[in-house]
């Protein structure tokens, strides 16, 4: 399968369970109200954000996400000088696409810390459903299963890597310069 | 003459949100004209299929045993169920869920569940019902394209001029291009025509919709010309070129002053395998490429695009797309995305290329979130009952220049970047075939 199982023993004790869900929620929310000078704060200089091709595949033992081809494939650098400067107040007006902003919220649950990598480096799971509201049409959603890296760093934890495999194959949303 | 030409600027806005003439348009054009389908690469093997679509019927695209490949309406013929339901796969035979009807990857029909006792004891005839075919199916660089028309002309006379052209994009790597994965598809509530007319050489929109792409690096400017050559020249300079089935393209050159090619964007050891594959005309439309794109009549388009400052300063890379419009109501399509790279590439580059394609003109790329706005924004202006009386303006470039002959460059080609004409190639196109009730009205 393309997946494995999670363990029925949780990994970290609670109070790390809960520092991490938190945080997690404190991420998300920084992206609903487009704080991107703060968000970036939380994600380590080597970050990277990738979410696969959905597919259909022939075969339920074959994943129903293509690892060769990419929809998103960003890194700090990028999400810092190319994806969030469309959004500064001096290029803004011409930033077309975000102007106005198509309104995002995220959902997040089961989030789950799913093993250790390293000491006091963690892969937590979680679902996402991300809501988009472009002017005046009706909210779409998108869901998918996200599996994130983190780190706990002096300053709390970074977020190291990111990898969302979406459910969607046709995507219907109002567009897909999307943070899941 | 057709409404392009006899009432410039009498296009209405209609054609991006009527469902009449959308119903029209199915029956005119994507039940007659060649569509691309897919690239050779997605199927390699024997029994490698993927799903696509000719307007709105799905056809499995499948390399049969012998090789050949063939493409297959995706309806069973007994009660019309699907045989394919993944996106891609191999398979040697498509079995229908419903009764179980057999196809060899042919589209013959191999096997009838219980034939004597549904159909008597003479069973049925298999060989009258194969899967519908469409009547042609060709590949030209590795591009398969397919028509329901038997009457269709070849499909090397369908491309005509724009051949050439295909060749210096798609043709000019040693061992070929091949798209990488599945390719991202999505829907975009725009009418199908509107990015292909984009694509088929809107150099005006440029500096205005994607102004921002300009701060951010992505586009060519001083900083990074002065690298790659010793002399810029005063500005960037673009021609089009159209032809007669509504095929056309784009091209813009890197404003510099070289001696010999230059292939920027590529590793340097792929300039002589470019300089041996192409002709001394197709060089130079290659050389110094600022960006290159086209559409092929009526849903396909391509783009080489060189992009500059992708994954930090001095990080250019040029990348090839396909993208595909597939139909689904007049102010609602499905668009295909397909990413190709050399086969044997640098893998370094390689990624620089996927990171250049992905950022800029990828689905989540910063130039189409921009683009798609003003597509979609034209099918829900033209909704209303008196805009979609209303003309568009689409004359554009009328007083530019031919090309001289010299240049070599085959088509009817224009010197002139901010021009409307490939946007009128595409229409005369779709007048003619608009006005022509083909067999049904003779």
């Amino acid at each position: 399968m393309t997946s494995t199982a999670p363990a029925r023993k949780a990994v970290v004790d609670a109070a790390t369970a809960f520092e991490i869900q938190d945080f997690l929620y404190l991420e998300a929310e920084l992206l609903d109200e487009r704080c991107y000078a703060e968000w970036v704060n939380l994600v380590d200089d080597d970050f990277t954000y990738q979410v696969p091709t959905p597919r259909t595949p022939d075969s339920p033992y074959k994943p129903h996400w293509d690892d060769r081809s990419l929809l998103i494939d960003e890194s700090k650098w990028s999400l810092m000088s190319q994806w969030f400067r469309r959004f500064d107040a001096d290029i803004y007006e011409t930033a077309w696409g975000e102007n106005p902003p198509v309104r995002f919220r995220h959902v997040l649950s089961n989030v789950r810390v799913h093993r250790l990598i390293a000491p006091a480096a963690y892969e937590v799971r979680s679902n996402v459903v991300l809501i988009a509201t472009r002017q005046s049409d009706a909210p779409r959603y998108l869901s998918g299963r996200r599996t994130d890296q983190l780190i706990r760093g002096d300053n709390g934890f970074l977020l190291t890597r990111r990898r969302v495999v979406l459910d969607q194959v046709l995507l219907d949303f109002p567009q897909l310069r999307i943070m899941l | 003459m057709t409404a392009v030409e006899e009432r410039a600027g009498q296009v209405n806005r209609a054609r991006w949100a009527d469902r009449e003439l959308f119903d029209l348009e199915m029956a005119r054009i994507f039940s007659r004209c060649w569509q691309f389908l897919a690239h050779e690469s997605e199927i390699p093997e024997p029994g490698d299929y993927v799903l696509r679509k000719m307007g709105r019927d799905a056809v499995i695209v499948v390399r049969d045993e012998n090789g050949d490949v063939r493409v297959l309406l995706n309806s069973c013929r007994h009660r019309g169920v699907p045989l394919c339901r993944a996106d891609s796969g191999n398979a040697s035979h498509f079995r229908c869920s419903y009764h179980g009807w057999t196809y060899a990857n042919t589209g013959e029909l191999r096997g009838v569940t219980y034939q004597r006792d549904v159909y008597g004891p003479g069973g049925i005839d298999k060989s009258r019902l194969p899967l519908y075919a469409p009547a042609q199916v060709d590949t030209v660089f590795g591009l398969v394209f397919a028509t329901w028309d038997r009457d269709a002309e070849p499909l090397a006379e369908y491309l005509g001029d724009i051949t050439w052209y295909l060749q210096a994009v798609f043709d000019k790597y040693p061992e070929g291009l091949e798209v990488v994965g599945t390719p991202v598809r999505n829907v975009v509530r725009a009418n199908w025509k509107t990015e292909g007319e984009n694509l088929s050489g809107d150099g005006y929109h440029t500096a205005i919709t994607h102004a921002s792409a300009f701060e951010l690096g992505l586009f060519a400017t001083e900083r990074d010309l002065v690298k790659l050559a010793d002399e810029i020249a005063p500005r960037f300079t673009g021609r089009t070129v159209c032809t007669p089935r509504g095929h056309a393209m784009r091209v813009q050159r890197l404003p510099l002053v070289l001696d010999g090619n230059h292939y920027f964007g590529y590793p340097a050891d792929m300039w002589p395998q470019f300089d041996a594959r192409l002709s001394a005309a197709q060089a130079r439309l290659m050389s110094a490429l600022s960006v290159g794109h086209g559409s092929i009549f009526p849903n396909m388009s391509f783009i080489e695009n060189f992009k500059t400052n992708v994954d930090g300063p001095d990080l250019h890379a040029r990348y090839v797309r396909i993208t595909i419009r597939y139909p689904i109501d007049a102010t609602t399509s499905e668009e295909l995305w397909l990413y190709l790279c050399p086969r044997g590439a640098d893998s370094d580059w390689a990624r620089l290329s996927r990171l250049a394609y992905l950022r800029t003109n990828g689905p989540s790329g910063l130039f189409e979130v921009d683009d798609t706005e003003n597509f979609v924004g034209i099918s829900e202006a033209s909704r209303g009952d008196v805009a979609r009386g209303l003309p568009v303006v689409l004359d554009g470039g009328r007083h530019h220049a031919p090309t001289p002959p010299e240049v070599g460059w085959p088509g009817d080609v224009v010197d002139g970047d901010r021009t409307e004409r490939t946007i009128r190639c595409f229409h005369r196109r779709w007048d003619e075939l608009m006005a022509d009730p083909g067999e049904a009205g003779r």
